[in-house]
């Protein structure tokens, strides 16, 4: 399959370019990579080939071995790996050079940028004593010619104050600050390949796009190669040439990205592209949508949050995280709060659920009054109330087993006898499609998905009428984050739960929510309809937010059948 | 300096007095309540051959007639201004027989506590580049089996094998450069074992880290990355740990003076409780409790200078917009 691909991309170049003498060798040569950790083979023979100057995805869900393959071309795969088969790089093979002369080539030739920028520098050294590292490897013999070379790179990825991050430590920089300073070590060198291992995945949507951009610029720029590694195919198809899908280790597809992304061969493809939410907006239009139908026109909303203020004083200084921030949600839906980091989504919520009291302003759920009132009291209302974190991997305690987490508020609460108290926690686990087989299981041996369905069934268990979801899927996987919106919309179809959603992401929001708020700032600047604002945003900020889904179009995409393109264009317009 | 980190410091050592003064009421309280009377069973003693009449004049001179809390108030008041009383066993005053004892004992432990860090660096440094099958394993091995092992066996056995068999010092002249190195070699080991236990743990967690592997991308070798990244954020947490084994080489000089036959605070010690001195005994304990307290003082000031991320926490409220770094700076300070 690799190789037909291969051979029709070579006939592509055939009939586009007039054949060279010596056909030109690609930067990057990858045949028969094998990669096990122990016993267990993690990539299974993966073949791809990457020109000069030409960018590749490398795409697929956790644990497909995407990373596992960035980190043997770099070799700086964990101790106790194993690889085998050829890394061809500008005609010498990686894996068979000696450890002596491989090092030469990081940085200088194979340059990376890793998934999370808060823990890629080292935190106990200033920024700029490591960008000594990258400007070292210029051979450039004047430290303050050094110096000066790394202040530009700061400006040239777009850094305002060069000098004031090259004095800074890392913790007193933002997330895409420090992915800006990453990706300009790497490039600082004129490496002629780049490696990006998710580089925007821990990102806001907002900054993901700049540093997407930017990342394209570079590589047009300077020419050099980029190997990206992502789990997201619309951001594949939006900024590589080729892609090479995986999964379990093992190449599903392959082919240019335009071609793949559009008339997707292979079975694992066509799930990929139906998982991303921005390339189908409409796939839970069916579980989604008899909400609103139920809904009665005279009834009093479910959640009624009206001119809610927040102050915090830091330092002396008041910093107004809430500011008169008014909605109401009627019963059975599900209202969206999106924004950046530092919108104030998150005060929003905990103001919700009776963690910090508003300094002005009046919160009721279910009709009663969550303000002003004494602990004793919100307990009560805390049962109707339930949080799903953001994170299922630090959300669980790692000691307990599913059955105690999912009975703990069962206990808490003391509901039932114990036997009843099993049978709902056995009810819960069905209702989120977890089998009995996992009762016993602890945390560490189930999967990111199984974690979330734990923690929603933990609190579904006292059968409330409000969930607050808090980004309860951007640590998860596109293809798992489908299954997990799957089963929160037909929880919501079947019990009728309100749901509070807080995402960044406005493409998972148009999916599954029916209203939504915009922040920006500890205000509201937009709320209306999902449909309404989604297909006419008024504000400015709602417009960039809209504008920073990726969507799978390039501007050098070639043409695509007429039926994405009209989903496309529909894009385009939201 | 910022100003924070003085009001910082200022703080600390205003805590460090107080912990200072409380154990030296708790030491004095605890030796004041011990059942059975020391002091008279010492007088009467009749080898003594005082009589009644002496007896008293001699505990109204030292004010033991008073009540208690007098008497706790007399003893704080001459500590503070460095009378630490007279021996009842010399009549000498106390500060003279600590001060003539004290540099000897400052000596074992001072170069005990430089063999204790070169040891565990040296074992550290031997665990992340020496291969596994030239021994890395034993290296591990290392803490556990010398935590385990008494350090008056270590010095027994130094003392045999280097003092009798190879016949580096000779065992009745303990203050000899040698004698003293082997003195503090044993005393030094057990305390490097607990260090290096801790470093190696660090090291391999933050060779874990994803930092080092981007930096190795930066063709960094891991010679280079060991010295420049690992080592400091790895050590910081050892900072805690040497101060809290001060405790350790304190304790730890006492028997090995023991077993080397050296005069120290430990001699002087194992005397006095023999013979039931007791303002030397309170002496020595609210020394040890100074010299504790200026060391983990001197580890706190010296953490926040150290560790960038550390923020001097002045009870302010944490906001929760900027929830997450906080949080994550603090759980980064308080887990490292």
């Amino acid at each position: 399959m690799a190789s037909q691909n291969r051979l029709t991309n070579t006939l592509i170049h055939a009939i586009t370019v007039p054949p060279s003498p010596q056909p030109v060798k690609p930067l990057l040569q990858v045949d028969g990579l094998s990669v096990s950790y122990g016993r267990q083979e993690v990539v299974r023979g993966v073949g791809f080939e990457l020109g000069r100057g030409k960018s590749l995805a490398l795409i697929g869900e956790s644990g497909s071995g995407k990373s596992t393959i960035a980190r043997a071309v770099l070799r700086l795969l964990p101790s106790g790996a194993s690889a085998s088969g050829q890394l061809t790089f500008e005609g010498q093979d990686l894996l068979a050079l000696p450890e002596r002369r491989f090092r030469p080539l990081r940085g200088r030739a194979i340059g990376f940028v890793p998934q999370d920028p808060g823990n890629a520098l080292n935190p106990v050294r200033t920024i700029g004593a490591q960008a000594m590292e990258a400007a070292a490897l210029t051979e450039e013999p004047s430290a303050a010619i050094r110096k000066a070379l790394i202040l530009e790179t700061f400006s040239q990825v777009g850094l305002e104050n060069p000098q004031r991050v090259y004095d800074s430590y890392p913790h007193q920089l933002s997330g895409g600050m420090l992915q800006r300073v990453l990706i300009g070590l790497a490039v600082l060198p004129r490496p002629a390949l780049l490696v990006a291992d998710e580089p925007t995945s821990a990102l806001d949507v907002t900054i993901q796009k700049r540093i997407l951009d930017l990342l394209s610029r570079l590589q047009s720029d300077l020419d050099i190669s980029l190997l990206l590694i992502t789990h997201d195919l619309a951001i594949a198809a939006e900024r590589t040439d080729s892609l090479v899908v995986l999964k379990n280790g093992v190449v599903q597809e392959t082919g240019r990205t335009s071609a793949v992304f559009s008339s997707p061969n292979s079975a694992y493809a066509r799930k990929l592209h139906a998982d991303v939410p921005a390339l189908n907006p409409d796939r839970y239009a069916r579980l989604r949508d008899p909400a609103l139908r139920l809904r009665n026109a005279g009834e009093a909303p479910k959640i009624d949050v009206s001119s809610v203020t927040k102050t915090f004083t830091v330092d002396g200084k008041v910093l107004t995280a809430v500011n008169d921030v008014s909605f109401a949600v009627p019963a059975g839906t599900t209202h969206a709060l999106v924004g950046e980091s530092g919108s104030g989504k998150t005060t929003t919520i905990r103001l919700l659920l009776g963690l910090e009291e508003p300094d002005h302003g009046e919160i009721s759920v279910a009709g009663e009054r969550l303000s002003g009132r004494s602990p004793q009291s919100l307990r009560s209302a805390w049962r109707h109330l339930q949080l799903v974190y953001q994170n299922p991997f630090t959300s669980l305690d790692p000691t307990w087993s599913v059955e105690n987490l999912v009975r703990e508020p069962l206990d808490r609460f003391k509901i039932g006898s114990p036997k009843e108290r099993a049978q709902q926690v056995r009810e819960a686990l069905a209702n989120v499609g977890l089998g009995e087989h996992l009762l016993a299981r602890k945390p560490s041996a189930l999967s990111g998905g199984q974690r979330q369905r734990v923690a929603i069934a933990r609190s579904l268990v006292l059968k409330p009428d409000v969930i607050v979801l808090d980004e309860p899927t951007s640590a998860l996987d596109v293809s798992v984050q489908a299954d997990i919106v799957e089963v929160l919309l037909s929880l919501q179809a079947k019990l009728g739960l309100t749901y509070i959603f807080v995402s960044h992401d406005l493409a998972l929001v148009r999916q599954l929510a029916h209203t939504v708020s915009v922040m920006q700032r500890g205000s509201i600047v937009e709320h209306g309809a999902v449909a309404d604002i989604f297909s006419n945003p008024q504000h400015p900020y709602t417009a960039t937010l809209l504008q920073s889904i990726p969507s799978g179009v390039t501007a050098s995409v070639p043409a695509v059948p007429q039926k994405s393109r009209h989903i496309l264009r529909e894009e385009r317009i939201a | 300096m910022s100003n924070a980190y003085l009001t910082y410091a200022a703080k600390r050592l205003g805590q460090a007095v107080v912990v200072i003064l409380l154990a030296y009421v708790f030491t004095f309280v605890v030796v004041s309540i011990l059942p059975g009377d020391p002091i008279t069973s010492v007088l009467r003693n009749p080898q003594n051959g005082f009589s009644e009449e002496e007896i008293a004049e001699i505990i109204a001179a030292q004010g033991l007639d008073k009540p208690i809390a007098v008497q706790l108030w007399n003893s704080l008041s001459g500590f503070l201004t460095g009378d630490l009383g007279v021996s009842m066993r010399s009549g000498r005053p106390v500060s003279t027989l600590i001060a003539e004892v004290l540099p000897s004992t400052l000596i074992l432990a001072s170069t005990g506590l430089a063999v204790a860090i070169i040891l565990a660096m040296a074992v550290a440094y031997g665990t992340q580049f020496v291969p596994k099958r030239y021994g890395q394993g034993l290296l591990r091995g290392f803490p556990s089996l010398f935590l385990s092992v008494p350090n008056f066996v270590i010095g027994l056995v130094l003392i045999h094998v280097f003092g009798f068999q190879i016949g580096l010092f000779r065992v009745i002249n303990p203050d000899s450069f040698w004698a003293t190195l082997f003195a503090a070699i044993a005393l030094g080991i057990p305390v490097s074992a607990q260090i290096a236990e801790v470093l190696i743990a660090n090291l391999d967690r933050e060779a874990e880290q994803e930092y080092a592997a981007v930096a190795r991308s930066r063709g960094i070798g891991r010679a280079r990355l060991f010295a420049t990244h690992l080592l400091k954020p790895a050590s910081l947490p050892v900072v805690t740990v040497v101060a809290l084994t001060i405790g350790e080489l304190l304790g730890g000089s006492l028997i090995t003076e023991t077993v080397f036959g050296r005069t120290g605070i430990g001699s002087l010690v194992q005397r006095s409780v023999s013979t039931q001195d007791l303002p030397v005994l309170q002496a020595v304990v609210s020394l040890g409790a100074v010299v504790f307290v200026i060391v983990n003082l001197i580890a706190d000031l010296l953490y926040p200078l150290l560790d960038p991320r550390v923020k001097i926490l002045g009870g302010k409220k944490r906001t929760p917009t900027t929830a997450d770094e906080v949080s994550i700076n603090t759980t980064k300070a308080v887990a490292s």
